[in-house]
């Protein structure tokens, strides 16, 4: 009894998190007259059209898809190359301005980010920065270097002073020794930073909504355009757009999940 | 511990500046403009705190302010519950329990846009695979497009969805690591399931509990990209959130001075919010430490 209590529980669970994902995908590679019917047809003839179709009709979605990925590789370098030296220095370092400065980090970040987008409009228009790659990559890294450097300080903290001191009597300087001990040690900590940086940055809408028009686009802002253009027929092809930005973030977490777990548990019950 | 020099200073400098550059100035300066008539192309005028009077006065605000509250509320609520239940479960031992756990984070990956279409699919009055038999078993007409009360708990159970895991994680992180003993002293003394839940796992899980409900208030206050892209605040501005509110008086209307005094309510609501449960959470801290 128990037992079945449980497993009705699990199915629960998978018809809840997993099942509107797989429906959706299979949803991209039914033939148009099956996507949009109910009951739901299970048993059908796979078919790539909707993808051809989205290649021919919006082939710029391919290269939204492409700043997507440009965008949130140099936003996961920037948000982690600067929150491990400031991890590094919060976790070996003490003093009373040390202090306030990394309460002052996470105090900022509880200020909701569509607040900061009223003068920054205006601004980035006047520095020649709005509808750039730069622009994003920096908003997104700033908004992940306070998360960010508290999981590295809480990876830091785990590696022993003594290691540091070892490589100082050895003659390192602090650079050395940040660079050639620490972060082989931490290498953990920073894929688990990348991780939050990299996901959020591939998938982030606000931003892109108000900052891009055309440049510096990206794929979910695309894919909502999309979305507000479509007439009934085409849900295959909205349905192949999210497929493609989807999928290959989902396996992307799928491998890097045990550092997902880490990263959350480092930054929100330590810090 | 050693005190930091000025080659310390420098490697904590990119943060800093980044979050100064791009969050603490700007923010002051929407302080400023929230004083001022400001339009597109015009000189601003200070006019006071003339903009939070009309900020108050206007019932678009107030419709917004009542509809955060309540989808906030819910949010948190519904999703703390959720994943009470789900660590309680994992905890209780299931099959395939990696497949599981990796199937239930997934949301996690899927962007807001997304899990818009997603769900206005699966939720579709017509043709939606979980609408439907909901509809047959003769609940209403789903009509999320229409209905105000019906958008707003569209946004609920999106929200709720892709936020799961984040919270989900924190609370089961917690429940690995109440001690068995505490478990099998229970069964020895004869107590129920519920008893147990009850007596132990959830209390054990408190500090756990608020830690999660924090970090969900202040992002689920900010909530933007599940209503714009669901209703855009409509029909006739009745699903909006602040956000949206804030959105539309500055992008739609063009009034930056009135849009700033709304951006100020919400980082005075999200500060009150944090304070309130920060202190719920050293409270607890501080109760439960003679316990030991």
């Amino acid at each position: 009894m128990k037992r079945l209590l449980r497993l009705l529980g699990v199915l629960a669970v998978l018809l809840w998190s997993g099942f509107p994902i797989l429906f959706i995908v299979l949803s991209s590679l039914k033939p148009a007259r099956d996507i949009f019917v109910y009951p739901p047809v299970w048993i059908f003839e796979p078919t790539f059209q909707h993808y051809v179709e989205l290649w021919r009709q919006w082939p710029v979605f391919f290269g939204y898809l492409q700043n997507s990925l440009i965008i949130a590789i140099f936003a996961t370098l920037l948000a982690v190359g600067a929150s491990t030296l400031a991890g590094f220095v919060y976790s070996r370092y003490r003093g009373r301005l040390l202090t306030a400065s990394a309460f002052f980090l996470i105090v900022v970040r509880l200020l909701p980010p569509i607040v900061i987008t009223l003068p920054l409009f205006p601004t980035v228009d006047w520095l020649g920065l709005s509808d750039t790659h730069l622009l994003l990559v920096v908003l997104y890294a700033t908004f992940f270097v306070s998360l960010n450097t508290v999981i590295m300080k809480a990876f830091i903290d785990g590696i022993p002073g003594e290691l540091d001191d070892a490589a100082k009597v050895d003659g390192a300087t602090e650079l050395q020794t940040l660079f050639r001990v620490i972060l082989p040690l931490a290498a953990q900590g920073m894929v688990a930073a990348a991780v939050f940086v990299f996901v959020f940055s591939w998938n982030e809408f606000l931003f892109a909504f108000i900052f891009t028009t055309s440049n510096a686009k990206t794929a979910p802002l695309i894919i909502s355009e999309l979305m507000g253009s479509l007439t009934g027929v085409e849900w295959g092809m909205l349905f192949a757009a999210v497929s493609l930005q989807l999928v290959p973030i989902a396996i992307f977490l799928l491998l890097l999940q045990r550092f997902l777990i880490a990263g959350l548990t480092a930054g929100s019950l330590k810090g | 511990m050693r005190r930091p020099g000025p080659l310390q200073w420098l490697m904590v400098l990119p943060v800093q500046s980044l979050v100064i550059a791009v969050i603490a100035l700007p923010s002051l300066w929407v302080l400023w403009l929230s004083l001022n008539e400001a339009t597109y192309g015009q000189a601003n005028v200070f006019v006071g705190l003339k903009n939070y009077a009309t900020l108050l006065g206007d019932r678009y605000f107030w419709r917004a302010f009542v509809n955060t509250f309540i989808v906030v509320n819910v949010i948190v609520y519904v999703e703390l519950a959720l994943a009470l239940a789900l660590a309680t479960l994992f905890a209780a031992g299931i099959p395939w329990r990696p497949v599981v756990l990796a199937i239930v984070l997934m949301p996690f990956a899927v962007s807001e846009v997304v899990a818009v279409i997603i769900w206005r699919f699966l939720m579709d009055p017509e043709v939606g695979a979980f609408t439907r038999p909901l509809t047959d078993l003769g609940l209403p007409y789903f009509d999320w497009a229409i209905e105000p009360a019906h958008g707003l708990a569209l946004v609920c159970l999106i929200s709720v969805w892709l936020h799961l895991p984040f919270t989900f994680l924190i609370v089961y992180a917690a429940r690995l690591t109440v001690p068995d003993e505490l478990y099998e002293a229970a069964r020895i003394d004869g107590a129920t399931g519920w008893q147990t839940f009850r007596r132990i796992t959830f209390p054990m899980l408190i500090p756990a509990m608020l830690v999660a409900l924090v970090f969900r208030y202040i992002f689920a206050f900010r909530l933007f990209s599940e209503v714009w892209l669901l209703t855009q605040g409509g029909p006739a501005r009745l699903t909006e959130v602040l956000a949206v509110y804030l959105y539309k008086q500055s992008f739609t209307y063009n009034q930056f001075g009135l849009a700033s005094a709304a951006g100020w309510v919400m980082v005075v609501l999200s500060g009150m919010i944090a304070v309130f449960y920060m202190r719920l959470i050293y409270r607890n801290m501080f109760a439960t430490e003679p316990a030991r």
